[in-house]
């Protein structure tokens, strides 16, 4: 309970200050121009629409990221040599900041669908991939001689002791990417977004409607929430084993 | 046919020789215990036998299966007791042997519990039955005691003898505790040197004395400290 | 600290603290910058901007000019509302818009009567007349004139947004996007939309000047209450400049390419063809109708906020006092 005090308290403060007026309705939209502007976006189903094009984005554009960092990860982690080569050109790419991709992938991929989950991809990739590479180092070398000493071949090695032993870092690393793929979703959207909560919030910005800003807001920090809610669910049912092992 | 038979063995770390053209038997339901001071080489010759470090020369030969405990447990976190024990079992015939062993080391009752809901002495015997699943001739324990206090030390001892009598597998057990080696062993070796040779072997209950191993030991660790202080 | 020097480091705080509170206490009773905006659609601003006619007279009391350059009235509506700038040039449209979504701003002076926006597609394009645009992909900056111009296009032949897929991009990046095929039309704005005719021989697919709504030049309620000195020196200043670039095209031609870096011949279509400064700069009643015309389809589409009294808005919008005081004198 303790958690919903804050939220509660600010709420509070909010609508306060717009019904005494501290705030004014073009500066900062009421709680209940908010809501109502919230019951009105779903009464007409845009809401679902944006919130759907939205979250359809995020899943592509991490999916994509999953499967990249997975197989970049792995080679990487996997050897020193490679390492070499490709993990300083990755990491000053992942240096770049959302936004200054903008452009970037303007030019290059114009202003569709692709270029909207191109740019999330590149936010989830480097957590899942960072973290993939630092989970397979951290492997203990102890585990995996085991696995020798029970005559296991190279690639059971991998299957049965590599993967559930990197399993932990790749879920962090994972929820992680998850977040930042919304971080570059917002970024995507505001990217000549037809739909979208993004496109909701620059709609509002573009009108001078400060309550759809504020929706928009809004439902960006649950969907982001309920994302990372969901992947520390998953992780609890999947490595659940981690904390405290007498290895 | 002895359940393991070693000859010349050389291994070096660099410029550091280890062994130099090291021989040594193991008869079948033999075991031997083997003493040393730290460092003196007698883990690496376990980790040869095991598979886990390659000599630079000789031959080591062994037959059946070989089954190895280390100084920790080295569960897998992510499976249970159960599925840890049954681990390396590749034939329906070696699955069969899990619940078998498990009773044996006497973890029955907490086959479904993760590695980090067990007690270092648990986790431990755990990976015994791990060890024991494909039925090995052989059993390698690197200090498997090492880890626990004195009194899960002294069960631990006493499970183990009493596995070594029923499964009458050979063993090799690793340790720097004289006890362990005038309770679970026929033969015992004390390693020391540079390169490491043996410098004493006993039978247990005959020439190998509590007083004679000490000895011995006490020995090779002045003979140690003497050439470290030379070498400097 | 020795006592000595730490009531000493109080007492060179508590003055920092002082004297940094004193400005404020000086702005409640003057101001010492004032925000304009400037626009490649307002060309008068160009021309205030060149001149330096503004900074001269504020001069005299203290005030400083900050220059901000607006990318089209949804920029423009923005930095007023945020008070970033005190004075912003946007279409009547979309200052009516503002209006109605709450942002308390009032159209003081108009620049100009421009036909500055029309529905552009590209030289090869198949697209011959507005139901052609059903279904199509056309670009268009939410909440300017060129967005209302394109809807309010649509809706004489039944067509709403809806119909069609509108992709918000700025001005200048509608154009890109257009003669790169990444739209199929865009809902232009000059200078760009001079420019892309010139250069890329774009065609214009549909004109209509009654659907331009003037170029407006707004400020916000609190400001014109509180410094109306300024407002008068301003709107002085600013007649100043329009009756400038009427009289003068060619120069203000070359004010508008070397700001926006298009070409010249671009410029000159602009002003030359489509750009005219009727009247004295006041809000007239020709103003007023421009602005009753969108008030119906705001309130069709549902572009405001659905508290929004459009009616009101609308009426409201034009402050004409400011101006008549000024270029009385």
């Amino acid at each position: 309970m303790a958690r919903f005090a804050l939220p509660l308290a600010l709420f509070v403060g909010w609508w306060l200050a717009t019904a005494r007026g501290w705030v004014k309705s073009y500066q900062f939209a009421s709680p209940r121009d908010v809501l109502a502007e919230l019951a009105n976006l779903a009464a007409t189903g845009a809401l679902w629409h944006d919130i759907g094009a939205s979250v359809a984005r995020v899943f592509a554009g991490f999916a994509i990221a999953l499967a990249l960092a997975i197989v970049l990860g792995a080679l990487v982690g996997g050897s020193r040599a490679v390492e070499r080569v490709l993990d300083p050109t990755l990491q000053a790419i992942r240096a770049v900041p959302s936004l200054a991709w903008v452009p970037l992938i303007l030019l290059w991929l114009g202003i569709g669908e692709t270029a909207k989950i191109t740019l999330v991809a590149i936010g989830a990739f480097f957590p899942i991939y960072v973290a993939l590479v630092a989970g397979i180092r951290g492997v203990d070398r102890k585990l995996v001689e085991v696995g020798t000493t029970f005559g296991l071949s190279r690639a059971a090695l991998i299957a049965r002791v590599l993967v559930p032993a990197t399993l932990p870092q790749l879920l962090v690393g994972a929820r992680i990417g998850l977040t930042q793929a919304w971080l570059f979703l917002v970024a995507a959207e505001l990217l000549a977004a037809t739909n979208g909560i993004g496109f909701l919030l620059t709609d509002g910005e573009q009108t001078t409607r400060t309550d759809e800003i504020l929706v928009a807001i809004l439902l960006f920090a649950v969907c982001g929430k309920l994302s990372e809610s969901g992947m520390r669910w998953l992780e609890r049912r999947l490595v659940g084993w981690t904390d405290t092992v007498p290895v | 046919m002895s359940a393991a038979r070693i000859r010349g063995l050389r291994k070096a770390y660099g410029a550091h020789l280890v062994f130099d053209g090291l021989d040594l038997d193991v008869a079948r339901g033999e075991r031997i215990a083997i003493l040393g001071a730290s460092g003196c080489g007698k883990s690496t010759l376990l980790r040869c036998i095991a598979g886990l470090e390659r000599p630079d020369a000789g031959t080591i030969a062994t037959t059946g299966e070989v089954g190895v405990v280390f100084q920790e447990p080295r569960l897998f976190p992510w499976l249970d007791v159960r599925r840890n024990v049954a681990f390396p079992a590749r034939t329906a015939a070696e699955r069969a042997r899990v619940d078998g062993v498990l009773g044996l080391v006497g973890l029955a009752h907490a086959a479904q519990r993760l590695p980090k809901q067990l007690s270092g002495g648990m986790a431990q015997r755990a990976a015994l039955a791990r060890a024991l699943v494909r039925d090995p001739q052989l059993l390698l324990l690197d200090e498997p005691f090492a880890a626990l206090d004195a009194l899960r030390r002294i069960e631990l001892r006493a499970a183990v003898r009493e596995i070594l009598e029923f499964t009458r597998a050979s063993a090799i057990l690793v340790t720097h505790d004289v006890e362990d080696a005038l309770a679970l062993a026929d033969r015992v070796l004390v390693l020391a040197g540079a390169p490491a040779d043996i410098a004493f072997e006993g039978t247990v209950g005959d020439g190998a004395t509590r007083a004679a191993i000490l000895d011995a030991l006490g020995v090779a660790e002045y003979e140690g400290r003497a050439r470290r202080a030379t070498s400097r | 600290m020795t006592p000595f020097s730490r009531s000493r480091f109080l007492g060179l705080a508590a003055g920092a603290t002082l004297i940094g509170a004193l400005p404020r206490v000086a702005r409640a009773a003057g101001v010492d910058r004032v925000g304009v905006d400037y626009a490649y659609y307002n060309p008068p601003s160009l021309v205030l901007k060149s001149k330096g006619w503004l900074e001269e007279t504020l001069a005299k009391r203290g005030t400083s000019v900050d220059w901000v350059l607006s990318l089209g009235s949804n920029k423009a509506n923005q930095f007023v509302q945020a008070g970033t700038i005190a004075f912003g040039s946007t279409a009547g449209s979309a200052a009516f818009l503002a209006r109605a979504n709450g942002v308390p701003l009032r159209t003081v002076f108009l620049y100009s009567r421009p036909e500055w926006t029309a529905l552009v597609v590209g030289k090869d394009s198949p697209l011959k007349t507005l139901r052609d645009l059903k279904g199509k992909k056309i670009a268009a900056t939410r909440g300017t004139d060129p967005w209302f111009f394109l809807l309010r296009s649509l809706a004489t032949v039944g067509l709403t947004q809806g119909d069609v897929e509108v992709v918000d991009l700025q001005h200048p990046d509608g154009r890109v996007a257009l003669e790169r095929g990444q739209v199929d039309a865009w809902a232009g704005l000059d200078p760009h939309m001079a420019a892309s005719q010139l250069e890329a021989g774009s065609r214009l697919l549909y004109r209509n000047v009654a659907f331009n709504t003037y170029g407006a030049l707004n400020a916000r309620e609190d400001f014109l209450a509180q410094h109306p000195d300024v407002v008068t020196i301003v709107l002085q200043q600013y007649e100043r400049a329009r009756q400038y670039a009427a009289t003068h095209v060619d120069e203000t031609a070359g004010l508008l390419a070397d700001a926006s870096h298009l070409d010249r011949k671009v410029a000159e279509l602009q002003l030359r063809e489509r750009t005219t400064y009727p009247g004295n700069g006041v809000p007239d009643r020709d103003f007023q109708s421009a602005i009753g015309g969108v008030v119906s389809f705001v309130r069709s589409e549902k572009l405001a906020r659905p508290d929004a009294d459009l009616e009101v808005s609308a009426t409201t919008l034009a402050d004409t006092a400011p101006a008549t005081l000024a270029l009385r004198g």
